[in-house]
């Protein structure tokens, strides 16, 4: 059989495009490949690892963070980055629980996303028109909301014990199918309806758009600085969503709540194949790869192993992915101005010859 | 200092061609002409009036200020070297944290052994944190933030995989009395009972590392690479090797930390250094260095040191709370930051 076929005259090898498209959809895939192996594995290996109760844990750890993430990725992909959401997600907790004794939770959930939907607004104001990097400005805003906290909480953690509270920390974390409480009901929801309006509406292309390139998008219409600020709302708004939520459920705001998210969030979107430099990703992916990290880390805890082997492998996984995409780029940059078909073409002709 | 005058922006024939409006408040005259030490003289200033009007006192005393320099000089050595990483264009090195923390511990660890192996074991540990940095963003172009996160990480994995959590003292892992306390010695060694070893190095450090960024063949190509890095590439430079050395000198600098704040907290712990990352990354900014790359210098970042300590020092004598400190920092970082690029645009002289 040979190895190589003609269309339109031109020599093309069999082989190899079969292998490369393969590779190019399992790298495209990569994060549902990944989450499969990693579930399987678990699922043979961990012991206790599949059955309903340890899953819907895995769901509920996953619910924050998920919610958290969705925002990220937008920020992500329209090229900057966002450093306050850990601190977004602890301040929104505090908000909707310190002012719940004052206003109910009906007054204190709405106050608190606002802020979350405030802080984000001064963001992309400073990084779209004040044209500071948001880099700076995150970083800068994340110190002073880490002392925001801390001034008016004394350091104390904020905690609920009256009986209506209780009653709705039980609602959201009560089973109303298998694997899903309202507060998971709430995350998947809001995952679903930001990864469509992401990929089938205009609006939210035009995100990929100035992510890929800011300026060919200007040209073309498209008010970046206007998008830049939503952006940052929407991160904002989604972050103090997951933080508001989550201490709900557990009745209890604590000053470092938010801390470890940050990592979190930036490691999932990354493994989940959104680019740093924008314009690639999406909300799903990112979604997924939360899930196959909850997953890793249900089942390391799983296997006895303590919390320094999964602060290692976390890193690990995030520098091989970071690694393994700089590699990619890093090999297509050599033979950038090479014509490799043709050099394979001239040793085909050779070989018949 | 640029040796371009003001002036140029408002020359009659550059306005033909550059028709961007060139406004130059006071603001940036001063920050052209005196860098960053404007702002710090302002400070000192304001440090000098508050105790004229008696709202605090002691800030003008020798100890006090000698105090400032040595609460700073941490953070100093930690800056000077993320600022080589800063100038090549690469963000920041966010692995410092856990190699001041590794390097720490090897130190004490190594201590069984006497003094000079574990300073050179400590040395050894932070070049490797640095090449494994140097290749990945250098040769292989890794997105320096996410990757020096991820490899902070991993180094912070390892640290609590091999001493399984725990902290090690370095008077109980020393075999002589000698070692252990040359080891203290480091952050504890005064010379003429005023000036500190680590101030000492700080301002060895800046002579040396100003010298290589300003002098030298390696800080001209550094510069290049900073500013537009394609263009030093086709240029003949290796850029790969240039951004790599960077963060080598990045992570050696961090070494020499790490071994002042092991030797100070006399226990070697994976906290060790925790938060560095962000407060060098305000120094160097504070500093006049921009993140876009190639522009600044390590006596900006040194101004840029002093005005944290000036200002950390001052809020402490007016006796607001550390986490309002943190507050007014944070402002403060934003909007020195802000005015300076702003300035910078309006004399044309930034793009970024």
């Amino acid at each position: 059989m040979p190895n190589h076929y003609e269309v339109w005259g031109v020599t093309m090898l069999k082989k190899n495009i079969t292998k490369a498209s393969m590779l190019t959809f399992a790298d495209r895939n990569r994060i549902y490949i990944l989450f499969i192996v990693v579930f399987l594995f678990m699922t043979l290996f961990a012991p206790r690892f599949f059955n309903v109760f340890n899953l819907t844990t895995i769901m509920r750890t996953m619910a924050m963070n998920a919610t958290v993430a969705i925002g990220f990725t937008v920020i992500l992909i329209i090229g900057q980055i966002d450093f306050t959401i850990g601190t977004v997600i602890t301040l929104s907790g505090i908000i909707g629980l310190g002012l719940k004794e004052y206003i109910g939770f009906g007054g204190s959930v709405p106050v608190a996303i606002l802020a979350g939907g405030l802080i984000g607004l001064i963001n992309g104001l400073l990084v779209a028109k004040a044209k500071i990097n948001s880099f700076i400005v995150t970083l800068g805003m994340m110190t002073i909301l880490q002392g925001a906290i801390y001034t008016f909480t004394g350091g104390n953690t904020i905690s609920l014990s009256s009986e209506d509270a209780f009653a709705v920390s039980d609602w959201l974390s009560d089973m109303i199918f298998p694997l899903i409480t309202p507060r998971i009901l709430i995350t998947i929801v809001l995952v679903t309806a930001a990864s469509i309006f992401m990929k089938k509406t205009r609006t939210g292309r035009n995100f990929y758009m100035i992510g890929g390139n800011k300026h060919t998008a200007w040209l073309a219409g498209i008010n970046t600085d206007k998008y830049t600020i939503s952006a940052f709302i929407l991160s904002g708004v989604t972050a103090a969503v997951g933080g508001v939520f989550f201490a709900m459920e557990s009745a209890a705001a604590t000053l470092n709540m938010g801390t470890s998210s940050l990592m979190y969030v930036i490691s999932a979107a990354i493994i989940g194949g959104t680019a740093m430099s924008g314009g690639k990703g999406g909300v799903f992916n990112s979604f997924v790869a939360i899930l196959m990290l909850d997953v890793l880390y249900n089942g390391i805890i799983l296997f006895g192993l303590g919390n320094e082997v999964k602060i290692f492998i976390a890193g690990f996984i995030l520098a091989s992915v970071v690694l393994y995409e700089a590699f990619a780029i890093y090999k297509h940059e050599k033979v950038i101005g090479q014509r490799p078909e043709l050099l394979k073409e001239l040793e085909l002709q050779n070989a018949q010859k | 200092m640029e040796k371009t005058k003001l002036s140029d922006a408002t020359d009659e024939g550059i306005r033909q061609i550059d028709t961007r409006a060139t406004s130059v408040n006071l603001f940036s005259k001063l920050m052209h002409y005196a860098g960053i030490y404007a702002v710090a003289l302002m400070f000192l200033l304001i440090g000098i009036v508050l105790q004229g009007l008696g709202i605090i006192n002691s800030f003008l005393t020798t100890q006090n200020l000698l105090n400032i320099l040595d609460a700073v000089s941490m953070l100093g050595i930690v800056a000077v070297g993320m600022a080589f990483v800063t100038y090549s264009g690469q963000y920041a090195d966010l692995s410092v944290p856990t190699t001041m923390a590794l390097t720490g511990i090897v130190a004490v660890q190594m201590l069984k052994y006497g003094f000079f192996p574990a300073l050179i074991a400590a040395v050894a540990a932070g070049l490797v944190v640095g090449i494994i940095n140097a290749v990945a963003v250098g040769k292989y172009k890794a997105n320096p933030i996410i990757w020096t996160l991820a490899v902070n990480y991993v180094t912070l994995g390892v640290i609590r995989l091999v001493w399984v959590n725990k902290q090690i003292y370095p008077d109980m892992i020393a075999k002589t009395q000698r070692a252990s306390d040359l080891f203290d010695s480091i952050y504890r060694l005064r010379f003429f009972n005023k000036i500190a070893l680590p101030l000492l190095m700080l301002v060895v450090l800046v002579f040396i590392l100003n010298f290589i960024m300003k002098k030298t063949k390696y800080g001209m190509q550094l510069k290049m690479t900073g500013a537009a890095q394609k263009a030093a590439k086709f240029s003949g430079i290796n850029t790969e090797r240039v951004i790599g050395t960077a963060f080598i000198i990045c992570a050696l600098t961090a070494t020499v930390a790490g071994l002042t704040i092991t030797s100070l907290s006399r226990v070697g712990a994976w906290y060790n250094g925790t938060g560095y990352d962000f407060k060098a990354v305000t120094a160097i900014v504070i500093g006049g260095m921009t993140l876009a790359g190639g522009r600044g210098s390590i006596v900006g970042v040194l101004g840029g040191v002093l005005i944290i300590g000036l200002m950390n020092n001052i809020m402490t004598l007016l006796g607001v709370g550390t986490f309002s400190q943190d507050m007014i920092r944070g402002f403060i970082f934003i909007l020195v930051v802000g005015i300076n690029a702003k300035s910078l645009r309006s004399m044309g002289r930034d793009d970024a």
